[in-house]
């Protein structure tokens, strides 16, 4: 009886975020619950409309009556309907996570939740718009959402690791910016499909500065070199649960934003060697780094960073394999990581500084959470038979089809010293010995029950694959075949 | 003559991006480095509003004098766009400064290469 | 060394952006796009004379939600980082003390400020007959409250107040663009779905004036809890380290 429109996954977080303070006037508890409704509403008709998807088709939504491509646009197609899914999957998981959060004080979990919610009603804009310049607000509304959580919490260095990203995220939006002017001025549309048409007439120099500019513009957020110097300091200083949105969400809007702009809008020769390299660059530097962190947080983060940075390479091999490759890997970073942030959230909860060396022999003290940090290694390290098995092989195939070999050889080599560095600390929660006073904090329950559901996710995946390749694969082709979505969206214009 | 016009204007606001990068990016006190941010966001917004003139042309209203006339009218959607992207530079400011607040008040400085807590 | 650096890519990055924008001269006609549709519609269809109202509000006023949606961030992120108790004003503001403004500043800000309030409120109603809307209207409301709060000491802004302006407004904003989801007659999200009226007179354009209002009011609201909460910035606030 619900009528499922895709305009209420952007409507409904809007008007709960308006309305929380004063919902918090009302009724202080409602303030923890109303935001898990919202959320739940949200996954629940994601789920309703991704399901119903008939293969090839998209829906496109016209925002106040007006036609495209005079008005703005919505598009949901089986691409951005896979992604939406992640997003709001994981915007429950996370309040499922923080909804007992104690660190907050009573005052300020109104404006986590406030800002948490217009993050992800942010990201869920960037994949859904039609329209260049809405992508832009769209970006940075989910941009100065994360510049506040970042800077939560009062006592560690939140301000500092928020000010580099502001300063970083200030100058490439305004890049962006640019880049836009220069399409309108030279087309004269903000259409995304009308811009995939008309870009032809657009003259190569002018088509590489505008490419120039949206990679910098966009590859903040994808967390590409050498634009990725916010990320260690922001994961490791913002709140627990929501560096797990930063991986989860604020990654995933990025690389749609890049590859949006190289599948559908551009056609120049050259883009998708321009993306191999930085996602090689990206990724060997990622993981490289990653080795000699003594923070467990700020392991992960560059541990993320190379996870995007073979997302990108994934994608830069334009062809339906890669793509597909791609997606998978995009699923299973988003469910592994938040599950290693959520239990590295509570097996570093007392510690001042995080230090690796301080989680000797936790394996024994906090059995459950480490047990779930442990299956979350393995599982993004690529061990079957869980879900980064799967996503793995299918990069190596892609990438082995399209007859790279060195590229191959590159991604096996940092894929042994991932599996260097996480089982470094699997070794110093399970085989060392704990130090003396250690004092613990035991996961609530409803942090567990977060970290058990992503757990079944994972194991279900690896073991029957099945279940979602068949959505991959039609998300895949949606994004390959770049008529369709103009004549989606434009029934009158064709490429010509 | 026209070309001169063209270069200036232009000229003007992209001399004024590079302004507010070159402060952005090289300067050391955190003020100077939100206000190099800002004073990009004015070139950038000057940019856009200068490529939406026509010659001979009028504001984008229909008032009573100019109903059925046929007159050149500027181009009404760069400064519609203008208008969203000047609140949200204004947006980012605000945050900007706040940070900054916060900052003075853990440091007690406000000189970026002193504030160098998260190491590599 | 490094200042070198910089500023050769930033004469590399000027040289590129200048020589794309000279190609076409200034004023002249540029491709023709989706601007003329606007033009002509504005008018006739949506009876609104301002047409950067018409395309902001309506065209594309899924823009103005999310610019709408920035500023509400912004100052909730302010409010986030900065630890602004929305309990009881307690006391003074020591940096406020520190100035005490002439009578001259303050006789004259008691004589601009209702001017200033009424010429906010003039800009943000004719939105969509005169250069203005709720935007501008609201930052001239802002400033003429940032002169009361500069003359005068103890002017105590009352944040509840500016929190249920913000609150009503924007959910007043989402709850039109809901309500042409289901009235309209296409039943799209911020159809038009009220009677356009007539050109060039106060009641026409239908959700167009309304929304705009609406935004007047946020804006306002909005940008006057930001210069507050910068101005009365409490020296003793930050609590011990905490994890």
């Amino acid at each position: 009886m619900v009528i499922s429109n895709p305009i209420y996954f952007i409507a409904l977080p809007l008007i709960a975020a308006f309305l929380l303070p004063l919902i918090g006037k009302v009724y202080k508890p409602l303030i923890r619950i109303f935001p898990g409704l919202v959320f739940a509403f949200m996954a629940y008709i994601s789920f309703d409309l991704f399901l119903n998807l008939q293969a090839g088709e998209a829906k496109i939504i016209q925002i106040a009556g007006w036609e495209q491509p005079w008005g703005i646009n919505l598009v949901y197609g089986h691409f951005s309907g896979f992604i939406t899914l992640i997003i709001t999957t994981l915007a429950f998981l996370v309040w499922v996570y923080s909804y007992k959060f104690k660190k907050v004080g009573f005052d300020n979990s109104q404006k986590f939740f406030i800002l948490l919610m217009l993050m992800v009603a942010g990201s869920i804009g960037v994949v859904l718009t039609g329209d260049i310049f809405n992508l832009f607000v769209f970006i940075e509304i989910t941009a100065i959402s994360s510049y506040g959580l970042t800077a939560f919490y009062k006592g560690r260095d939140g301000a500092e690791a928020a000010f580099k990203f502001l300063l970083i995220g200030a100058l490439s939006s305004t890049f962006l910016l640019l880049g836009i002017l220069i399409l309108y001025t030279q087309t004269g549309t903000l259409n995304m499909a009308e811009l995939a048409v008309k870009i032809k007439t657009i003259e190569p120099a002018t088509q590489a500065l505008v490419l120039i500019l949206f990679f910098v513009g966009f590859g903040i957020e994808a967390e590409m070199f050498p634009l990725n110097g916010w990320v260690p300091d922001a994961y490791s200083q913002a709140p627990a649960p929501v560096a797990a949105a930063f991986a989860g969400m604020l990654a995933k809007s990025g690389i749609y934003g890049l590859v949006r702009i190289i599948y559908t809008i551009f056609d120049l020769n050259g883009i998708f060697g321009l993306l191999l390299i930085m996602g090689l660059l990206t990724m060997v530097i990622a993981e490289t780094a990653a080795l000699k962190q003594k923070n467990i947080r700020r392991m992960l983060a560059y541990s993320s960073m190379g996870q995007m940075g073979l997302i990108m390479i994934a994608f830069s091999l334009n062809t339906k394999s890669g793509i597909y490759a791609a997606l998978f890997l995009m699923f299973n970073h988003a469910v592994i990581k938040t599950m290693l942030f959520f239990s590295a959230g509570f097996l570093t909860y007392t510690t001042k500084n995080k230090k690796i060396s301080d989680l000797d022999g936790f394996g024994k003290i906090m059995p459950f959470t480490a047990l779930m940090f442990g299956l979350g290694a393995f599982a993004i390290v690529g061990f079957p038979p869980f879900s980064g098995f799967w996503s793995k092989i299918s990069v190596l195939v892609a990438t082995a089809d399209k007859g790279f070999y060195l590229v191959l050889a590159t991604i096996l080599i940092t894929s042994i010293v991932e599996i260097v560095y996480y089982f470094k600390i699997i070794g110093r929660l399970y085989f060392k010995k704990a130090h003396k006073e250690v004092e613990v904090h035991k996961p609530s329950w409803n942090a567990q029950i977060a970290m058990l559901i992503l757990a079944v996710i994972i194991i279900t995946i690896g073991i029957y694959p099945d279940l979602i390749t068949g959505y991959i694969t039609n998300a895949a082709d949606a994004l390959f075949d770049k008529a369709a979505y103009i004549k989606h969206v434009l029934p009158n214009l064709t490429l010509n | 003559m026209q070309e001169y016009l063209t270069y200036s204007v232009y000229g003007s606001a992209i001399l004024l991006m590079l302004i507010g990068l070159y402060a952005a990016l090289v300067k050391k006190n955190l003020i100077k480095i939100v206000i190099g941010l800002s004073i990009l966001d004015a070139g950038v917004h000057l940019l856009f509003v200068a490529v939406g003139y026509l010659n001979n042309a009028t504001a984008p209203i229909f008032s009573e004098a100019v109903i059925g006339k046929n007159v050149v009218m500027a181009d009404p959607v760069p400064q519609a766009l203008v208008l969203t992207a000047i609140v949200i530079g204004f947006g980012v400011t605000a945050v900007a400064l706040a940070l900054v607040v916060r900052l003075y008040r853990k440091h007690n400085t406000t000189n970026i290469d002193e504030i160098k807590n998260l190491k590599w | 060394m490094k200042k070198l650096i910089v500023i050769t890519l930033l004469l590399i990055l000027g040289f590129y952006l200048i020589s794309t924008f000279s190609s076409t001269p200034f004023g002249a006609e540029k491709v023709s796009g989706v601007k003329d549709f606007y033009l002509k519609q504005s008018p006739e269809t949506l009876k609104v004379s301002n047409v950067v109202t018409a395309i902001v509000v309506s065209f594309r006023g899924f823009d103005t939600l999310g610019e709408v949606t920035v500023l509400f961030l912004a100052s909730t992120a302010l409010g986030s980082i900065l630890y602004r108790r929305r309990t009881k004003h307690s006391g003074l503001n020591p940096q406020r003390e520190a100035v005490i403004s002439s009578s001259l500043v303050r006789t004259g800000a008691k004589v601009l400020f209702p001017m200033i309030i009424l010429l906010g409120a003039y800009v943000f109603v004719h939105g969509h007959l005169t250069p203005g809307g709720g935007f501008q209207g609201g930052a001239i409301i802002a400033t003429g409250f940032l002169l009361i709060l500069i003359s005068y000491r103890k002017f105590f802004i009352n944040h509840n107040v500016l929190t249920w302006v913000e609150a009503i407004a924007g959910t007043t904003f989402v709850l039109i663009g809901i309500g042409g989801l289901i009235y309209a007659t296409q039943n799209n999200f911020l159809e038009n779905f009220l009677p356009e009226g007539t050109l060039n007179k106060l009641m026409s354009g239908g959700v167009v004036s309304i929304i705009y209002i609406a935004v007047g009011f946020k804006v306002g609201a909005e940008i006057t809890g930001i210069l507050d909460t910068l101005l009365t910035i409490k020296e003793a606030g930050l609590d011990p380290d905490e994890n």
